[in-house]
């Protein structure tokens, strides 16, 4: 059955040694970046199994507790305000056995991307006026820039610095409070509660099975790029691999396609017609209702300290 | 006989959590052909992941060809000699057969491994030529490969990996979907690549083949340890073990080489071949 060129074995014993040390390739390491995003999930689904006080909650009660928080935290614009906001998600993150360090280090990595940008323009003089506290340049008199005029001098305002602070811990408040739900609720339990803010089924079901086939997907590519090391002899140039990233991200649309057509022919054979129907099975308790009438508390006098109804 | 593959303690976690492999300790001779058994979930995909250099122990060591497969020498853009002598002599099928196939076509898609191997264009296309007409499968050469059914992809695949003339396969559930008669050509394929002096290395829970495409069986437990390692003769005769790895029910019958399960009712006792075939 097979050819002759097949029909032998090299009996040579290997002759060279391991020796490279080098950069992982850039497929290599984006695949590495998904394991890592894999790694934080399966990590996040073991925070909300753990025996805490908000993972004790209703999901419900959750859920409009910590609207009502961030709704009321975005008013606020008293720094010391802010930063009991922010003490008290850090102390919710630790009653509810989340480590510490983990949740600062979730929510903080994301501040400078989000709100530092927003916020760095602010500090200067040439967008928000204010009382100097650092010059940075001095340009002299009629100094401008194209067709826009500059001040003499381009410096670091109190009142920038001030307004900068606020709305990064303002950021930081909130979401914290948006990443102590995910952390707290298992996915699909926090998407089936987004019914109870009146988010339609169709759309809780979407999010359901996105998130579901997010993993699928993941674990399709990950098996691509192994299949795909598992027949590479020899390195492929850059220009080699990027042809192949751009077949892959072709096919794995192709893929998603077929598998979204397949995955509703499968919805309909087992009666989906259209309607969609969810089962809810949660159940307040009084406890749940005390916290959440807490939460609502607690928001409605964030919102009269944000509207100097009460002076603080 | 020279040691190709050697796990020493080796043991593999997905997301440091999830138990595959532990302490699993072996090795492997140049031109052995070897099972590895076991129920679903017990290791044997990682284990083979592991031997390919595809994966990388999280403890313990794994050395193929004498050299330590790590993943500062397998994964890095610089090529390096002993990766490229790896990846020449040992092949791997995939269970997945959608994951292995990258190419437009069927040709473009054997054709390259062996464009990586440095020979001319007239023995590549003899190569090609031949693989295609020794997998019957020459009519599919100018088709795409996600239109193939899964025993046409399932072909397709092994036929990349042959072009190379690897000289140690491993092949993660080989005959997994595909119908009997391709089934029995596969077995005569792998006997066949063994008799030329192939090291094959099957992970497969199908037991009726192990016997026939195996010298040596090596079963992983639901523990994902190694539980034996052993003639696969003496494996498969081991009733108690195999049902201990949850590799049969206790209405499975092994008869040599024939396995089958009897219809029993419930409430009645039932008669087992094995209890009489040990009397």
């Amino acid at each position: 059955m097979i050819p002759n060129w097949m029909n032998q074995a090299d009996v040579q014993p290997c002759h060279c040694s391991t020796v490279s040390h080098g950069k992982k390739g850039f497929v290599g390491k984006t695949i590495d970046g998904i394991l890592g995003f894999l790694d934080e999930a399966f990590l996040s689904e073991t925070f909300s199994r753990r025996p805490g006080l908000l993972q004790s909650l209703d999901p419900r009660a959750k859920l409009v507790s910590i609207l009502a928080l961030i709704f009321a935290t975005s008013l606020i614009g008293d720094l010391r305000v802010l930063v009991f906001i922010y003490a008290l998600t850090l102390l919710l993150s630790y009653q509810s056995k989340i480590n510490i360090g983990f949740f600062v280090k979730r929510v903080w990595l994301f501040i400078p991307i989000f709100a530092g940008i927003i916020a760095l323009p602010m500090i200067f003089n040439i967008f928000l006026p204010g009382d100097p506290l650092y010059i940075v340049a001095y340009l002299g008199a009629g100094a401008h820039l194209g067709p826009f005029s500059l001040p003499d001098s381009i410096f670091i305002t109190r009142q920038g610095t001030m307004a900068a602070i606020i709305f990064t811990v303002r950021v930081a408040a909130c979401v914290s409070a948006v990443v102590l739900l995910f952390l707290t609720t298992p996915q699909q339990i926090l998407f089936k509660s987004l019914r109870t803010v009146g988010v339609p089924k169709i759309y809780v079901l979407t999010l359901q099975m996105a998130y579901r086939y997010i993993f699928l997907l993941m674990d399709m590519v990950r098996e691509m790029y192994v299949a795909k090391k598992a027949r590479t002899i020899r390195s492929r140039g850059i220009m080699d691999d990027q042809k192949w990233v751009g077949g892959r991200i072709g096919y794995t649309l192709v893929r998603s396609l077929s598998m979204s057509e397949k995955v509703h022919m499968a919805m309909m054979s087992r009666g989906f017609s259209g309607e969609v129907h969810i089962m809810q099975e949660f159940k307040m308790t009084n406890r749940d209702y005390l916290y959440g009438a807490l939460a609502i508390s607690i928001s409605l006098v964030l919102v009269m300290i944000s509207q100097n109804i009460i002076r603080v | 006989m020279e040691t190709l593959f050697d796990l020493k303690n080796v043991s593999y976690s997905y997301v440091g959590k999830i138990n595959a492999l532990k302490d699993v300790t072996l090795k492997i001779n140049r031109g052995e052909q070897v099972s590895i058994i076991g129920s679903n979930g017990c290791g044997k995909s990682t284990l083979l992941a592991i031997l390919d250099g595809l994966v990388y122990p999280t403890s313990g060591q794994f050395y193929a060809f004498g050299n330590l497969v790590n993943e500062d020498a397998f994964d890095a853009i610089a090529d390096n000699e002993f990766r490229t002598y790896f990846r020449t002599k040992v092949g791997f099928v995939f269970q997945n057969s959608d994951v292995q196939l990258f190419c437009p076509t069927v040709y473009e898609e054997i054709a390259f491994g062996p464009l990586q191997l440095n020979l001319s264009a007239e023995e590549v296309r003899s190569r090609v030529e031949d693989v295609l007409e020794m997998m019957q499968i020459a009519k599919l050469r100018d088709r795409s490969p996600h239109t193939l059914s899964g025993g046409e992809k399932k072909k397709v695949c092994i036929a990349t990996v042959l072009v190379n003339n690897p000289d140690v396969l491993l092949l993660d559930e080989p005959s997994a979907g595909l119908d009997p008669r391709t089934q029995l050509w596969l077995v005569d394929l792998l006997v066949e690549l063994g008799r030329a002096g192939k090291t094959v290395i099957t992970a497969t829970h199908d037991l009726e083949i192990i016997d026939q495409i195996s010298k040596r069986a090596i079963i992983m437990g639901e523990d994902h340890q190694v539980k034996m390692d052993h003639d696969s003769k003496s494996v498969l005769s081991n009733y108690e073990l195999l049902l201990s790895a949850n590799l049969v029910h206790e209405h499975t019958h092994l008869h040599g080489k024939m396995v089958h399960e009897h219809l029993h009712f419930h409430g009645k006792a039932h008669e087992h071949h094995f209890d009489k075939d040990k009397n």
